[in-house]
Parts: structure tokens; C-alpha cells; sequence
């Protein structure tokens, strides 16, 4: 135990007391953000701009009610969408010119309402890029809300009545979570899942492959059989992936520091953003059992495949299979992420590899049952004893021989001989 | 009397070659023990047993009276062939990691370490990255590694291969100090005048075999040959016809002349005195551990 202990501590002080290390944890949460805020922020970049639409018809009504119900503007002071009026005879006469215009980006499209458009409900739209939903979708419903207003307002209904009547549906959302209600949003369960998906799923395979290269690196530089002369090869393996895996968890304590730091910050200078953050320390607590269970399955994996390798290019190849198997359930995460009561997710979640993401999803986004996380963490305990089993057959082996590659027999013997 | 090591009947095959075949030897005292043979002979392979990096197939292996225990490791200390450091590590804490290793607490590890590079004029280099360090320093710092831990059985696979003559010598200092502290060395090389000086017992090898084994000294005794050395000018060539001369290598002005078992060399030398051959030299040569290999193994 001792050894082990000596092997876990080189291997966690020579990984943490490094730059890379040190850039990782940094950059790691940088990066993470940069991720979740990148669209949000190309989102608004792309509306910091002023949309001009002519509107074609015969009085400026339309054009004069589109303006006052979409009043917002831009950081620039200036108004987001801009309704000018241009009347049919002026139309027909610089029709021309203004299909000119909107090739030249002057302005931007052209909407027609004929005057039987109480009647028929039906508008022109000329643009050079109609593919905006957006805006579509925009002007639609404030069409549909003026049309419907006038006409209602034939029908002899009053401006209060109507108002009333027409009030939109605000629909809330509410997550049932053991029996109590959560007032939480949908984009907010998604974003805080997708984070923690992402983490766990870039630390496994990080820190999974650093354990490969750590084995790799003993074996091109030879030390091996130094190590090899102090203590067995399953104590060198087993003091490896601790120790790799210690350093791991230290980066998450670090990690949590910061994000508790940030999360004081915020919930003292933005109250209103403390919904948005707040996740029950029991994900914590799940999110560390998982991201151990991960680890061990799969760096165990990668220790073996070290192992084969002689050099960096061996283990490109040899590594592919486990990294598929870690690329595979994260693939089909985003499936459970969409639906996390299916059946497939029900039953995956208990399957060793794919447990780390996908019961920890279905912890994360519904109410899982206790058994079932219990069973799945009974079953990936068994697995990574089998897989740590054979994976230090193979590393015993594996250690001494270099040259060339093992085949698939050749590994076969090495687990089976004693 | 218990043997300090003692190799009893083993074997070790890879596949179908049969690396080590029923080697047997023992080191009695604390002699500095020669594991010799041509590349290839089993030399690592049976060392590697001695350490339990690998299992012999069949024969065992007692180590100072016992089968091999896990706690033993603290009591060797191995240099094998291809030896390795952690080129990023810094140098003390390096030596202080292989010290703890086998079973020293840190700081006796530390402490230990920073003697030993004083001896072998490294202290400078102490905090360094061990890939700062020349080859002749890297050569060092693994036989400190080796060592540090004052181990009672000292296992080095070549040990001098690679050496320059420096640190050959300074190895060599090291290893006659550590005998005399009473320690068991057992070192492996194909390197025979080296062999020749430092070891007590020897077990040579060939094809994982044992092709002799015993002291030093008794195996020299009795695989002597008298061996002569002529400088001459003028006809030898009745020399070859000799009847107790076995062998002849003749240079032209240059002759070594190997003689039968039990024959006296005088008889040759009255033999040339008689006859018109004009000498320069005649000398009675000693059968290098050199000869003695070629002969057992070139047949």
C-alpha cells in the first residue's frame, strides 16, 4: 500500500506542478464558457444591426403600427427594425428601383398589403434573404395581432375589451422533482446538464489519456524495470491511475472553488441570476461518484492499451477502440438529453461505459429512482474489478515487451496466462 | 551454510525459444558474483527472475534462505540494461522517489541522496531536471539509484556497458567498497577482462545454459592452457609439426603457440634453441578468461 501511495504521489505532484496543469485549469472554465456564451453573443452580433422594410399601402396604418410594436433598439440608440411608408402609386411608378435597392442593401425588404388584407389575411414579403424565420415569424404575429385587432374592432368591440380579450398565454414551466414542485426553466436544466456533461466527458477522456501517456512515457524512457525492482506491476498500475485520478478530482475542487467564488460574486452584485446557477449539491456529490467510475473504467482501459504501445504513434491506433467507447455514450447523450425517459436511456444508463454520462443525465434532468443508481454503480463497481483484472494482465506483459505490436492472440495469452 | 542467492533449476521460455534452460548456481559468500555469455545468452532474462519481474516456468529461486517475498525488494538493488530515468524530475527528488520506493522514508531518502551526489560530485546539479544532465551524469544518477537504499544484494545487468572510462573506473571503485561492506554483487556483462578483474565466481552462459560455473581462480586453473608467445625470425614451420603443440597461430615473425595439457613448455623452448630459428622473445603466457570463452563456446 505504501508503494502504491509513493507511485500515486510522484505521479499527482509531477502532473499538478506543471504548466499545462496549470493552463488547463484556467483555460478549462474559460473555454466551458466560451462555449455556452459563443452562440448567445454571435446571436446578438448578427441582430446589432438596423432592419429597413418598406411598407407598401394605402394608407400608413400598418406601418405606423408595426413601428410602435417593435419600439426596441439597438445598443447604438438606433431602431432595430425600421418601417418607412411608401404609397402603391409611388410603388408602381419606382418598383424598379426599389427591387434595386434591396440588391444593394439600402433597404432590406418590401412588405405589400393590398387593401383586401382583412379579408384575404394575406401580405407580400420581398426580400433578398427571406431564410430570417425570425423575423417572419415576427412580423407575422404582429400582423395577425393588428388585422385581428381591426377587425374586432369593426365587429364593434371596444379598444379595452379587445386588449383583454387578446391578452397572450404566458405558459411556466414546472419540474416535478421528489414530490415537490421547482420552479425552473427548461433552459436552464439543459444548459446546466450540457456543462456538466461536457466536464465530465472532457475530463474522462483527458484524463484517461494522460494515464496512457504517463504508462507510454515509462516505457520509452526505460524505467520501467527500475520500478519494476521496488514493487509489482499491478501496485505501479493501480498508484498510476489514483494518482491520475486524485489529480483529476483536484482540479474539480479547484474548479468548484472558482465557480463559488463567481457564484458569490454574482448572487451579490445580480440577484436575479442565482435561478440560473443553483444546482443541489447532490449533483455534486453524483457528479464525483460518476466522473470515479468513468474514470477508472476507462484509464484502466487506457493503461492497457499504454501498455502495447512502444511510442505516441502505437498508441494513436491502438487507442481508437476505448476512445470510440467513450465517444459513443457522450453521441448518445444528447439523445437522452432531448428525452431522458425513454426506455433506451432507462436501460444504457445501466450499461458499464455508458453509466458515467447517462445515468448521471437522468439523475440530472428527472426524478431517477434510488435502486436503479445504486444498481448501476453495484454493476460498474464489478466491471472496473473485471476490467482492472484484465487490464493488469495485459500491463505486466505489456510493460517489458517492445518492438513490434501484439496481435489480438498474443493479448489473449497474456490475460489468460498466470 | 545458507547461500545468499541461490538459483535452483530454471527455466524460462518465450513462445517456443527457450531463453533460460535449467540454470542453476549459488553465491556462497559475499562474493562479487560474474553472470557471463555472449549476447543473448539468458543473462537478463535470468535476472529478471532473480528480481519476480518475471516468472521462471519452472526451478526456484531463494534469496538469502527464502523464496522470493515482496518485502525482498527493499533489499536489491537492481541496475538493469536498459535503465531509464524521469528526464523532467529534478535530480534529488528523483533519487529521493526510488529511495521511498524501496522502503526509506523521505527524508532519509533525501539525505542519503544528497551524500551519495556528493561522492560522485553531482551536489551542483541536485535541483536540476534530470534532461539537463550529460549521459556520464544521467550514468551516475541511476547507480546511485541503484544503490542508495544500502541494499545486501546489488543486481546489475552490464553495468558497465556504455560507461566512459571515468565512470567505469568510478563504478568499479564503488562496487570493491561495497564488497567490502559485505555486500552481494551479482553483475552480468560480456565483457570478459572486466570479468577477469572484479569477479570471485563466475557462471558463464551460452544458449541459456550453464556452460561452467565456480571460482574464478579454480575455473582459470583448470581450463589453463600453456600458452606461448614467439617473436622470431627465420623457417618455424617445424613447429606445427610438433607432436605436443595443438595449436599454432602464425603471424610470420609473430607465433602463439598453444601446447597439449601437461606438457612443459620447456620442452619446447630446448626444442627452438636447438634448431638455427633466431628469437627475439619467448614467453609464457596466462590463459586470459578471454581464451577460456572462446574455447568453450567456439565449439
Amino acid at each position: 500500500m505504501r508503494k502504491i501511495f509513493i507511485i500515486l504521489k510522484r505521479e499527482f505532484l509531477t502532473k499538478v506542478f506543471t504548466k499545462g496543469f496549470l493552463i488547463a485549469t484556467i483555460l478549462g472554465p474559460v473555454f466551458m464558457i466560451g462555449i455556452m456564451l459563443a452562440p448567445a453573443y454571435f446571436m446578438t452580433l448578427a441582430s446589432e444591426k438596423s432592419y429597413k422594410i418598406g411598407v407598401v399601402e394605402q394608407s400608413s396604418f400598418f406601418t405606423e403600427k408595426l413601428q410602435e410594436m417593435y419600439s426596441d433598439t439597438l445598443s447604438s440608440g438606433e431602431q432595430r427594425l425600421i418601417f418607412f411608408y411608401i404609397s402603391p402609386q409611388n410603388y408602381q411608378e419606382t418598383l424598379e428601383s426599389f427591387k434595386g435597392k434591396i440588391e444593394q442593401g439600402e433597404i432590406h425588404a418590401l412588405l405589400i398589403i393590398p387593401e383586401s388584407v382583412l379579408d384575404s389575411a394575406r401580405v407580400t414579403f420581398i426580400a433578398k434573404m427571406v431564410s430570417n424565420i425570425d423575423l417572419i415569424q415576427q412580423l407575422r404575429s404582429g400582423l395577425s395581432t393588428i388585422i385581428n385587432n381591426k377587425r374586432l374592432q369593426q365587429a364593434g368591440f371596444d379598444p379595452t375589451q379587445i386588449k383583454n380579450l387578446m391578452s397572450p398565454v404566458d405558459i411556466q414551466t414546472i419540474k416535478l422533482q421528489k414530490g415537490e414542485e421547482k420552479e425552473r426553466g427548461f433552459d436552464q436544466e439543459f444548459i446546466t446538464a450540457l456543462i456538466f456533461l461536457m466536464i465530465l466527458y472532457m475530463t474522462i477522456i483527458l484524463y484517461g489519456s494522460s494515464v496512457m501517456r504517463s504508462v507510454i512515457e515509462e516505457k520509452s524512457s526505460r524505467i520501467i524495470e527500475i520500478l519494476l525492482s521496488s514493487l509489482n506491476s499491478f501496485q505501479l498500475m493501480m498508484g498510476k491511475l489514483i494518482g491520475v485520478g486524485v489529480v483529476g478530482l483536484f482540479q474539480y475542487l479547484i474548479w468548484t472553488g472558482m465557480a463559488a467564488m463567481v457564484f458569490f460574486f454574482v448572487t451579490s452584485s445580480a440577484p436575479a441570476m442565482t435561478d440560473l446557477i443553483k444546482v443541489s449539491p447532490d449533483i455534486f456529490i453524483y457528479f464525483i461518484i460518476f466522473f470515479i467510475i468513468g474514470f477508472f473504467t476507462f484509464s484502466t482501459l487506457y493503461a492497457a492499451v499504454g501498455a502495447m504501445c512502444t511510442d505516441m504513434q502505437d498508441a494513436q491506433t491502438l487507442s481508437t477502440p476505448v476512445t470510440v467507447l467513450v465517444v459513443i455514450p457522450f453521441i448518445i447523450s444528447f439523445m437522452v438529453m432531448r428525452d431522458p425517459t425513454t426506455d433506451v436511456a432507462r436501460v444504457l444508463s445501466l450499461v458499464p461505459f455508458f453509466t458515467p454520462l447517462i445515468m448521471f443525465l437522468r439523475i440530472l434532468l428527472i426524478d431517477t429512482p434510488r435502486w436503479e443508481i445504486l444498481l448501476s454503480i453495484i454493476i460498474n463497481l464489478l466491471t472496473i474489478v473485471l476490467i482492472t483484472w484484465v487490464a493488469s494482465r495485459i500491463y505486466r506483459t505489456g510493460i517489458l515487451m517492445y518492438g513490434k505490436r501484439p496481435t489480438l492472440p498474443e493479448i489473449i495469452r497474456w490475460i489468460r496466462t498466470t | 551454510m545458507t547461500e545468499n542467492l541461490a538459483v535452483d533449476k530454471i527455466s524460462k521460455s518465450f513462445d517456443d525459444f527457450r531463453a533460460v534452460d535449467q540454470i542453476s548456481f549459488g553465491i556462497h559468500d559475499n562474493d562479487l558474483f560474474g553472470l557471463l555469455g555472449p549476447n543473448g545468452a539468458g543473462k537478463t532474462t535470468t535476472m529478471r527472475m532473480i528480481m519476480n519481474i518475471i516468472a521462471p516456468d519452472s526451478g526456484e529461486i531463494r534469496i538469502f534462505g527464502k523464496l522470493f517475498q515482496s518485502e525482498m525488494k527493499n533489499r536489491i538493488g537492481y541496475l538493469p540494461e536498459e535503465r531509464g530515468l524521469y528526464s523532467k524530475m529534478k535530480l534529488v527528488n528523483h533519487l529521493q522517489f526510488l529511495g521511498e520506493m524501496k522502503g526509506m522514508s523521505s527524508s532519509a531518502a533525501r539525505k542519503i541522496a544528497y551524500q551519495w551526489l556528493e561522492r560522485f560530485d553531482l551536489s551542483t546539479w541536485a535541483t536540476r531536471r534530470i534532461q539537463e544532465l550529460s549521459k556520464g551524469m544521467q550514468q551516475k544518477v541511476q547507480f546511485i539509484g541503484t544503490i542508495l537504499h544500502s541494499p545486501d544484494l546489488i543486481i546489475m545487468d552490464e553495468p558497465f556497458s556504455g560507461l566512459d572510462p571515468i565512470n567505469t573506473k568510478f563504478l568499479k571503485d564503488v562496487l570493491l567498497d561495497l564488497k567490502k561492506q559485505g555486500k552481494t554483487i551479482v553483475l552480468s556483462t560480456h565483457l570478459m577482462d572486466q570479468a577477469e578483474k572484479l569477479c570471485d565466481s563466475i557462471c558463464l552462459m551460452n544458449k541459456g545454459k550453464v556452460v561452467v560455473q565456480g571460482k574464478l581462480s579454480e575455473i582459470k586453473k583448470k581450463y589453463h592452457h600453456h600458452s606461448i608467445l614467439l617473436e622470431y625470425s627465420g623457417k618455424a614451420d617445424f613447429i606445427k609439426t610438433l607432436p605436443y603443440v595443438q595449436r599454432v597461430n602464425d603471424y610470420g615473425n609473430y607465433m602463439e603457440i598453444r601446447l597439449r595439457q601437461d606438457t612443459q613448455a620447456d620442452l619446447l623452448f630446448r626444442q627452438i634453441a636447438a634448431s638455427d630459428l633466431h628469437v627475439k622473445r619467448f614467453e609464457m603466457a596466462d590463459t586470459s578468461l578471454n581464451e577460456i570463452f572462446i574455447d568453450l563456446l567456439g565449439n
